[in-house]
Protein backbone atom coordinates (compact mmCIF):
# COMPACT_ATOMS: atom_id res chain seq x y z
CA UNK A 1 0.00 0.00 0.00
CA UNK A 2 1.02 3.50 -1.10
CA UNK A 3 0.35 6.34 0.74
CA UNK A 4 0.84 10.13 0.90
CA UNK A 5 0.52 12.42 3.88
CA UNK A 6 -0.26 15.90 3.56
CA UNK A 7 2.56 16.16 0.88
CA UNK A 8 2.60 19.66 -0.95
CA UNK A 9 4.82 20.55 -4.18
CA UNK A 10 6.34 24.03 -4.86
CA UNK A 11 8.22 24.72 -8.26
CA UNK A 12 10.16 28.05 -7.73
CA UNK A 13 7.84 30.37 -5.67
CA UNK A 14 4.70 28.91 -7.00
CA UNK A 15 2.96 26.61 -4.66
CA UNK A 16 1.38 23.80 -6.92
CA UNK A 17 -0.41 21.72 -4.97
CA UNK A 18 -0.86 21.05 -1.24
CA UNK A 19 -2.00 19.34 1.62
CA UNK A 20 -2.21 15.31 -0.79
CA UNK A 21 -3.74 12.68 0.83
CA UNK A 22 -3.57 9.56 -1.13
CA UNK A 23 -4.20 5.98 -1.01
CA UNK A 24 -3.25 3.48 -3.56
CA UNK A 25 -3.97 -0.04 -2.69
CA UNK A 26 -2.79 -3.13 -4.17
CA UNK A 27 -3.99 -4.12 -7.38
CA UNK A 28 -5.77 -0.47 -7.35
CA UNK A 29 -4.97 2.20 -10.55
CA UNK A 30 -4.19 5.93 -9.24
CA UNK A 31 -4.80 7.72 -12.64
CA UNK A 32 -3.21 11.16 -11.88
CA UNK A 33 -5.09 13.98 -14.47
CA UNK A 34 -4.75 17.84 -14.96
CA UNK A 35 -3.80 20.52 -16.88
CA UNK A 36 -0.09 20.60 -18.35
CA UNK A 37 1.74 22.60 -15.46
CA UNK A 38 -0.31 21.38 -13.09
CA UNK A 39 2.11 19.22 -11.04
CA UNK A 40 0.92 15.73 -12.35
CA UNK A 41 4.81 15.11 -13.00
CA UNK A 42 5.70 16.08 -10.11
CA UNK A 43 3.74 14.50 -8.20
CA UNK A 44 4.88 10.91 -10.13
CA UNK A 45 8.54 11.80 -9.04
CA UNK A 46 7.78 12.84 -5.85
CA UNK A 47 6.53 9.63 -5.90
CA UNK A 48 9.04 8.18 -7.04
CA UNK A 49 11.71 9.52 -4.45
CA UNK A 50 13.27 11.48 -7.33
CA UNK A 51 12.45 15.13 -5.75
CA UNK A 52 11.28 15.34 -1.87
CA UNK A 53 7.85 17.01 -1.20
CA UNK A 54 7.94 20.48 0.47
CA UNK A 55 6.38 18.99 3.61
CA UNK A 56 4.30 15.57 4.15
CA UNK A 57 5.71 12.18 3.62
CA UNK A 58 5.36 9.37 1.50
CA UNK A 59 4.53 5.67 3.19
CA UNK A 60 5.71 2.24 1.09
CA UNK A 61 3.89 -0.76 3.37
CA UNK A 62 3.75 1.97 6.60
CA UNK A 63 6.94 3.08 6.17
CA UNK A 64 8.67 5.93 5.12
CA UNK A 65 10.15 5.82 0.94
CA UNK A 66 13.25 7.26 2.96
CA UNK A 67 14.19 5.34 5.63
CA UNK A 68 15.19 2.10 3.39
CA UNK A 69 15.39 3.97 -0.22
CA UNK A 70 16.64 0.54 -1.61
CA UNK A 71 14.14 -1.27 -0.47
CA UNK A 72 11.52 1.03 -2.00
CA UNK A 73 13.81 1.15 -4.95
CA UNK A 74 13.51 -2.85 -5.66
CA UNK A 75 9.89 -2.32 -5.80
CA UNK A 76 9.95 0.08 -8.21
CA UNK A 77 9.60 1.31 -11.90
CA UNK A 78 9.30 4.84 -12.79
CA UNK A 79 9.62 5.71 -16.71
CA UNK A 80 9.46 9.60 -17.10
CA UNK A 81 7.77 10.93 -20.19
CA UNK A 82 10.98 10.95 -22.09
CA UNK A 83 12.27 7.19 -22.49
CA UNK A 84 15.08 6.92 -21.11
CA UNK A 85 17.35 5.22 -23.82
CA UNK A 86 20.68 6.13 -25.16
CA UNK A 87 20.25 6.78 -28.98
CA UNK A 88 24.08 5.08 -29.83
CA UNK A 89 23.10 1.47 -28.17
CA UNK A 90 20.25 -0.44 -30.07
CA UNK A 91 17.27 -1.57 -28.13
CA UNK A 92 18.63 -4.79 -26.68
CA UNK A 93 21.82 -3.12 -24.76
CA UNK A 94 19.32 -0.17 -23.43
CA UNK A 95 16.94 -3.05 -22.44
CA UNK A 96 20.13 -4.59 -20.80
CA UNK A 97 21.65 -1.61 -19.40
CA UNK A 98 18.21 -0.58 -17.60
CA UNK A 99 17.26 -4.00 -16.39
CA UNK A 100 20.50 -4.06 -14.56
CA UNK A 101 20.72 -1.46 -12.70
CA UNK A 102 17.56 -2.54 -11.13
CA UNK A 103 19.94 -5.43 -10.09
CA UNK A 104 17.92 -7.96 -12.26
CA UNK A 105 19.66 -9.90 -15.06
CA UNK A 106 17.20 -10.98 -17.78
CA UNK A 107 18.47 -13.79 -20.75
CA UNK A 108 18.60 -11.90 -24.30
CA UNK A 109 15.82 -14.43 -25.53
CA UNK A 110 13.39 -13.13 -22.89
CA UNK A 111 14.68 -9.69 -23.93
CA UNK A 112 13.70 -10.62 -27.39
CA UNK A 113 10.15 -11.64 -27.19
CA UNK A 114 9.29 -9.09 -24.69
CA UNK A 115 10.64 -7.00 -27.31
CA UNK A 116 8.11 -8.80 -30.14
CA UNK A 117 5.00 -8.67 -27.80
CA UNK A 118 5.78 -4.87 -27.90
CA UNK A 119 5.45 -5.94 -32.13
CA UNK A 120 9.22 -4.77 -32.48
CA UNK A 121 11.39 -7.34 -34.03
CA UNK A 122 14.12 -7.72 -36.30
CA UNK A 123 15.96 -4.49 -37.32
CA UNK A 124 14.18 -2.23 -35.16
CA UNK A 125 15.83 -4.01 -32.02
CA UNK A 126 19.04 -3.97 -34.14
CA UNK A 127 19.72 -0.19 -35.13
CA UNK A 128 20.90 2.38 -32.34
CA UNK A 129 17.59 3.99 -30.75
CA UNK A 130 18.62 7.32 -32.49
CA UNK A 131 16.84 5.76 -35.64
CA UNK A 132 13.48 5.06 -34.03
CA UNK A 133 10.32 6.36 -34.33
CA UNK A 134 9.23 8.48 -30.80
CA UNK A 135 6.39 5.77 -30.37
CA UNK A 136 8.95 2.94 -31.15
CA UNK A 137 11.48 4.45 -28.14
CA UNK A 138 8.25 4.50 -26.27
CA UNK A 139 7.80 0.92 -26.85
CA UNK A 140 11.21 -0.39 -26.30
CA UNK A 141 11.22 1.18 -22.81
CA UNK A 142 8.05 0.01 -21.52
CA UNK A 143 8.86 -3.03 -22.28
CA UNK A 144 10.56 -2.88 -18.77
CA UNK A 145 7.04 -3.51 -17.71
CA UNK A 146 7.21 -7.21 -18.27
CA UNK A 147 10.79 -8.13 -18.03
CA UNK A 148 11.08 -6.69 -14.69
CA UNK A 149 8.79 -7.76 -11.69
CA UNK A 150 8.20 -4.61 -9.96
CA UNK A 151 5.15 -3.91 -7.60
CA UNK A 152 4.36 -0.44 -8.33
CA UNK A 153 4.74 1.01 -11.79
CA UNK A 154 4.89 4.97 -12.07
CA UNK A 155 4.72 5.67 -15.59
CA UNK A 156 4.46 9.41 -16.88
CA UNK A 157 2.24 9.36 -20.19
CA UNK A 158 2.28 5.59 -21.06
CA UNK A 159 0.35 6.38 -23.57
CA UNK A 160 1.79 9.09 -25.27
CA UNK A 161 3.08 8.58 -28.96
CA UNK A 162 2.33 5.33 -28.26
CA UNK A 163 -0.50 4.47 -31.79
CA UNK A 164 -3.63 2.41 -31.06
CA UNK A 165 -2.15 -1.10 -30.84
CA UNK A 166 0.38 -0.15 -28.56
CA UNK A 167 -2.08 1.72 -26.03
CA UNK A 168 -3.77 -1.31 -25.90
CA UNK A 169 -0.79 -3.47 -25.11
CA UNK A 170 -0.29 -1.59 -21.99
CA UNK A 171 -3.57 -1.18 -21.29
CA UNK A 172 -3.34 -4.98 -21.36
CA UNK A 173 -0.17 -5.03 -19.21
CA UNK A 174 -1.47 -2.19 -16.45
CA UNK A 175 -4.66 -4.84 -16.07
CA UNK A 176 -2.17 -8.45 -15.39
CA UNK A 177 -0.29 -6.22 -13.34
CA UNK A 178 -3.66 -5.31 -11.40
CA UNK A 179 -4.62 -8.78 -11.17
CA UNK A 180 -1.27 -9.58 -9.44
CA UNK A 181 -2.56 -7.21 -6.75
CA UNK A 182 0.14 -4.65 -7.17
CA UNK A 183 -0.33 -1.06 -8.04
CA UNK A 184 0.17 1.18 -10.85
CA UNK A 185 0.36 5.22 -10.93
CA UNK A 186 0.13 6.76 -14.68
CA UNK A 187 -0.84 10.21 -16.07
CA UNK A 188 -2.22 11.00 -19.48
CA UNK A 189 -4.62 12.74 -21.58
CA UNK A 190 -5.32 10.04 -23.76
CA UNK A 191 -7.12 8.34 -20.63
CA UNK A 192 -10.75 7.76 -22.14
CA UNK A 193 -9.30 5.89 -25.16
CA UNK A 194 -7.02 3.51 -22.33
CA UNK A 195 -10.52 3.13 -20.34
CA UNK A 196 -12.58 2.50 -23.53
CA UNK A 197 -9.96 -0.39 -24.42
CA UNK A 198 -9.70 -2.05 -20.80
CA UNK A 199 -13.32 -1.40 -19.18
CA UNK A 200 -11.58 -3.11 -16.32
CA UNK A 201 -9.02 -0.32 -15.41
CA UNK A 202 -11.59 1.62 -14.66
CA UNK A 203 -13.24 -0.25 -11.95
CA UNK A 204 -9.67 -0.60 -10.18
CA UNK A 205 -8.75 3.11 -10.63
CA UNK A 206 -9.15 6.30 -8.36
CA UNK A 207 -8.35 9.78 -9.59
CA UNK A 208 -6.89 12.71 -8.73
CA UNK A 209 -6.80 15.41 -10.72
CA UNK A 210 -5.02 18.94 -10.29
CA UNK B 1 15.30 -13.33 -14.47
CA UNK B 2 17.91 -13.58 -11.60
CA UNK B 3 19.31 -10.99 -9.24
CA UNK B 4 22.40 -9.26 -9.54
CA UNK B 5 25.25 -8.33 -7.32
CA UNK B 6 26.26 -4.52 -7.14
CA UNK B 7 29.64 -5.42 -8.28
CA UNK B 8 28.22 -6.32 -11.44
CA UNK B 9 25.66 -3.72 -12.20
CA UNK B 10 28.84 -1.35 -11.37
CA UNK B 11 30.84 -3.27 -14.19
CA UNK B 12 27.68 -2.97 -16.69
CA UNK B 13 27.59 0.86 -15.96
CA UNK B 14 31.27 0.83 -16.68
CA UNK B 15 31.04 -1.27 -19.80
CA UNK B 16 28.51 0.92 -21.08
CA UNK B 17 29.83 3.88 -20.85
CA UNK B 18 33.61 2.51 -22.55
CA UNK B 19 31.40 1.25 -25.49
CA UNK B 20 29.64 4.55 -25.81
CA UNK B 21 32.96 6.07 -25.63
CA UNK B 22 34.00 3.85 -28.52
CA UNK B 23 31.28 4.26 -30.27
CA UNK B 24 31.17 8.28 -30.39
CA UNK B 25 34.95 8.59 -30.74
CA UNK B 26 34.62 12.08 -30.44
CA UNK B 27 35.28 12.11 -26.74
CA UNK B 28 38.39 10.41 -26.59
CA UNK B 29 39.74 11.60 -29.66
CA UNK B 30 38.86 15.12 -28.86
CA UNK B 31 41.27 15.45 -25.90
CA UNK B 32 43.71 13.54 -27.14
CA UNK B 33 43.72 15.94 -30.14
CA UNK B 34 44.38 18.42 -27.87
CA UNK B 35 46.79 17.13 -25.85
CA UNK B 36 48.54 16.10 -28.79
CA UNK B 37 48.42 19.19 -30.53
CA UNK B 38 49.31 21.90 -27.42
CA UNK B 39 52.34 19.77 -26.37
CA UNK B 40 53.85 19.38 -29.77
CA UNK B 41 53.11 23.59 -30.25
CA UNK B 42 55.52 24.41 -27.60
CA UNK B 43 58.77 23.08 -29.42
CA UNK B 44 57.81 24.53 -32.61
CA UNK B 45 57.39 28.13 -30.95
CA UNK B 46 60.30 27.99 -28.12
CA UNK B 47 62.72 26.66 -30.97
CA UNK B 48 65.53 24.65 -30.33
CA UNK B 49 66.56 25.06 -27.29
CA UNK B 50 67.30 21.59 -25.58
CA UNK B 51 67.84 22.84 -22.22
CA UNK B 52 65.01 25.47 -22.44
CA UNK B 53 62.51 22.69 -23.32
CA UNK B 54 63.67 19.93 -20.82
CA UNK B 55 63.05 22.40 -18.07
CA UNK B 56 59.74 23.27 -19.62
CA UNK B 57 58.72 19.89 -20.08
CA UNK B 58 56.80 18.38 -17.14
CA UNK B 59 54.73 21.43 -16.80
CA UNK B 60 53.42 22.07 -20.43
CA UNK B 61 52.45 18.29 -20.66
CA UNK B 62 50.69 18.78 -17.24
CA UNK B 63 48.82 21.51 -17.79
CA UNK B 64 47.86 19.81 -21.37
CA UNK B 65 46.69 16.79 -19.37
CA UNK B 66 44.49 18.79 -17.14
CA UNK B 67 42.84 20.99 -19.65
CA UNK B 68 42.45 18.16 -22.13
CA UNK B 69 40.90 15.57 -19.65
CA UNK B 70 38.91 18.70 -18.44
CA UNK B 71 37.50 19.16 -22.35
CA UNK B 72 36.00 15.88 -21.92
CA UNK B 73 34.51 16.33 -18.55
CA UNK B 74 31.53 18.58 -20.10
CA UNK B 75 29.38 15.39 -21.42
CA UNK B 76 30.31 13.19 -18.24
CA UNK B 77 26.68 13.22 -16.76
CA UNK B 78 24.84 15.75 -19.46
CA UNK B 79 24.14 13.25 -21.80
CA UNK B 80 22.28 10.66 -19.37
CA UNK B 81 20.57 13.65 -18.06
CA UNK B 82 19.43 14.68 -21.50
CA UNK B 83 18.16 11.31 -22.25
CA UNK B 84 16.39 10.60 -19.38
CA UNK B 85 19.07 7.98 -18.22
CA UNK B 86 19.93 10.02 -14.80
CA UNK B 87 16.84 9.30 -13.42
CA UNK B 88 16.92 5.60 -13.78
CA UNK B 89 20.51 5.76 -12.10
CA UNK B 90 19.56 7.51 -9.19
CA UNK B 91 16.65 5.06 -9.10
CA UNK B 92 18.73 2.21 -9.03
CA UNK B 93 19.51 -0.07 -6.42
CA UNK B 94 22.67 0.52 -6.88
CA UNK B 95 23.26 4.14 -4.16
CA UNK B 96 24.75 6.56 -6.73
CA UNK B 97 27.63 7.30 -5.07
CA UNK B 98 29.01 3.66 -6.19
CA UNK B 99 27.45 4.32 -9.34
CA UNK B 100 29.48 7.84 -10.01
CA UNK B 101 32.86 6.10 -8.99
CA UNK B 102 32.28 3.54 -12.06
CA UNK B 103 31.68 6.19 -14.61
CA UNK B 104 34.22 8.02 -13.01
CA UNK B 105 36.60 5.11 -13.71
CA UNK B 106 35.06 4.91 -17.32
CA UNK B 107 35.78 8.57 -17.82
CA UNK B 108 39.79 7.99 -17.32
CA UNK B 109 39.99 4.78 -19.00
CA UNK B 110 38.93 7.00 -22.05
CA UNK B 111 40.35 9.96 -21.42
CA UNK B 112 43.17 9.83 -18.61
CA UNK B 113 44.53 6.48 -19.43
CA UNK B 114 44.75 7.08 -23.12
CA UNK B 115 46.72 10.55 -22.49
CA UNK B 116 49.10 8.44 -20.13
CA UNK B 117 50.19 6.32 -22.87
CA UNK B 118 50.82 8.29 -25.62
CA UNK B 119 52.48 11.27 -22.86
CA UNK B 120 56.05 9.60 -23.71
CA UNK B 121 56.11 9.64 -26.91
CA UNK B 122 55.33 13.38 -26.83
CA UNK B 123 57.77 13.84 -24.14
CA UNK B 124 60.47 12.88 -26.84
CA UNK B 125 60.29 16.07 -28.18
CA UNK B 126 61.03 18.03 -25.46
CA UNK B 127 64.39 15.96 -25.10
CA UNK B 128 63.68 14.72 -22.07
CA UNK B 129 66.30 11.96 -20.53
CA UNK B 130 64.51 8.66 -20.41
CA UNK B 131 64.60 8.25 -16.13
CA UNK B 132 62.44 11.55 -16.23
CA UNK B 133 60.24 10.04 -18.86
CA UNK B 134 59.18 7.07 -16.44
CA UNK B 135 58.71 9.50 -13.54
CA UNK B 136 56.37 11.54 -16.00
CA UNK B 137 54.37 8.35 -16.54
CA UNK B 138 53.94 7.14 -13.32
CA UNK B 139 53.37 10.46 -12.10
CA UNK B 140 50.61 11.06 -14.73
CA UNK B 141 49.40 7.18 -13.74
CA UNK B 142 48.72 8.38 -10.19
CA UNK B 143 47.42 12.29 -10.99
CA UNK B 144 45.30 11.26 -13.84
CA UNK B 145 42.56 9.51 -12.08
CA UNK B 146 42.51 12.57 -9.70
CA UNK B 147 41.65 14.73 -12.54
CA UNK B 148 38.72 12.69 -13.56
CA UNK B 149 37.45 11.81 -9.82
CA UNK B 150 37.63 16.02 -8.96
CA UNK B 151 36.34 16.86 -12.49
CA UNK B 152 33.37 14.88 -11.46
CA UNK B 153 32.42 17.19 -9.29
CA UNK B 154 32.42 20.17 -11.35
CA UNK B 155 30.72 17.59 -14.30
CA UNK B 156 27.63 17.32 -11.58
CA UNK B 157 27.51 20.73 -10.74
CA UNK B 158 27.09 22.08 -14.30
CA UNK B 159 24.67 18.96 -15.59
CA UNK B 160 22.04 20.56 -17.84
CA UNK B 161 23.45 23.91 -18.88
CA UNK B 162 24.43 25.06 -22.01
CA UNK B 163 27.85 26.22 -22.12
CA UNK B 164 29.24 24.27 -18.89
CA UNK B 165 32.71 23.78 -20.47
CA UNK B 166 34.08 27.27 -19.15
CA UNK B 167 31.93 26.70 -15.56
CA UNK B 168 33.46 23.31 -14.81
CA UNK B 169 36.95 25.19 -15.35
CA UNK B 170 36.24 28.00 -12.75
CA UNK B 171 34.89 25.19 -9.97
CA UNK B 172 37.52 22.59 -10.30
CA UNK B 173 40.62 24.02 -11.30
CA UNK B 174 41.45 25.46 -8.19
CA UNK B 175 40.85 22.02 -6.72
CA UNK B 176 43.10 20.29 -9.63
CA UNK B 177 46.26 22.60 -8.97
CA UNK B 178 48.18 20.29 -6.22
CA UNK B 179 47.78 17.64 -8.45
CA UNK B 180 49.77 19.84 -11.13
CA UNK B 181 52.28 21.25 -8.57
CA UNK B 182 52.98 17.39 -7.26
CA UNK B 183 53.03 16.34 -10.55
CA UNK B 184 55.41 18.76 -11.87
CA UNK B 185 57.68 18.64 -9.12
CA UNK B 186 58.02 14.91 -9.29
CA UNK B 187 59.35 14.96 -13.01
CA UNK B 188 61.27 17.93 -11.84
CA UNK B 189 63.29 16.21 -8.95
CA UNK B 190 63.78 13.56 -11.46
CA UNK B 191 65.76 15.14 -13.86
CA UNK B 192 67.76 16.97 -11.27
CA UNK B 193 68.58 13.54 -9.48
CA UNK B 194 66.62 14.73 -6.56
CA UNK B 195 64.67 12.23 -4.15
CA UNK B 196 61.26 12.25 -5.76
CA UNK B 197 59.06 9.63 -4.18
CA UNK B 198 57.49 12.08 -2.04
CA UNK B 199 55.95 13.96 -4.24
CA UNK B 200 54.46 10.28 -5.96
CA UNK B 201 53.12 9.64 -2.41
CA UNK B 202 51.54 12.89 -1.79
CA UNK B 203 49.92 12.46 -5.47
CA UNK B 204 48.24 9.33 -3.93
CA UNK B 205 47.24 10.41 -1.13
CA UNK B 206 44.93 13.27 -3.02
CA UNK B 207 44.31 10.94 -5.74
CA UNK B 208 42.81 8.38 -2.62
CA UNK B 209 40.98 11.15 -0.88
CA UNK B 210 39.58 12.28 -3.95
CA UNK B 211 37.93 9.06 -4.93
CA UNK B 212 36.40 8.52 -1.68
CA UNK B 213 35.13 12.16 -1.01
CA UNK B 214 34.23 13.18 -4.91
CA UNK B 215 31.82 10.36 -6.04
CA UNK B 216 29.66 11.56 -2.92
CA UNK B 217 29.66 15.19 -3.56
CA UNK B 218 29.03 14.33 -7.51
CA UNK B 219 26.23 12.16 -6.01
CA UNK B 220 24.31 14.68 -4.40
CA UNK B 221 25.41 17.45 -6.38
CA UNK B 222 23.27 15.53 -9.52
CA UNK B 223 20.36 14.41 -6.95
CA UNK B 224 19.78 18.17 -6.42
CA UNK B 225 19.88 18.18 -10.04
CA UNK B 226 17.20 16.05 -10.36
CA UNK B 227 15.29 17.46 -7.55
Amino acid sequence: MLNTQKISCQRGRQLLWSDVNLTVDPGQLLFVSGANGSGKSSLLRILAGLSSPNSGDIFWCGEKITVDTIMYRSQLLYIGHQPPLNPELNAIENLIFLTQLHGQKVGQDQMVSALQFWELQGKTITLPTKHLSQGQKQRVALAQLSLLEKKIWILDEPFNSLDSSGSNIISKQLEQHLAQNHLAVITSHLHEKAAHIAPSLQQREIRIEF
Amino acid sequence: MTPISSTNILLTIFKRDITLAIRRGSDTCGAIFFFVLVVSLFPLALGSDTKLLQQIAPGIIWVSALLAVMLSLSRLFNDDFQDGVLEQLALSVCPLEMITFAKVIAHWCYTGFILLLISPILALQFNLPSHSIQVLFIALLLGTPTLSFIGSIGAALTVGLKSSGALISLLILPLLIPVLILGTLAVDAAATNMPYSVYLYLLVAYGVLSSFFAPIASASALRIVLD
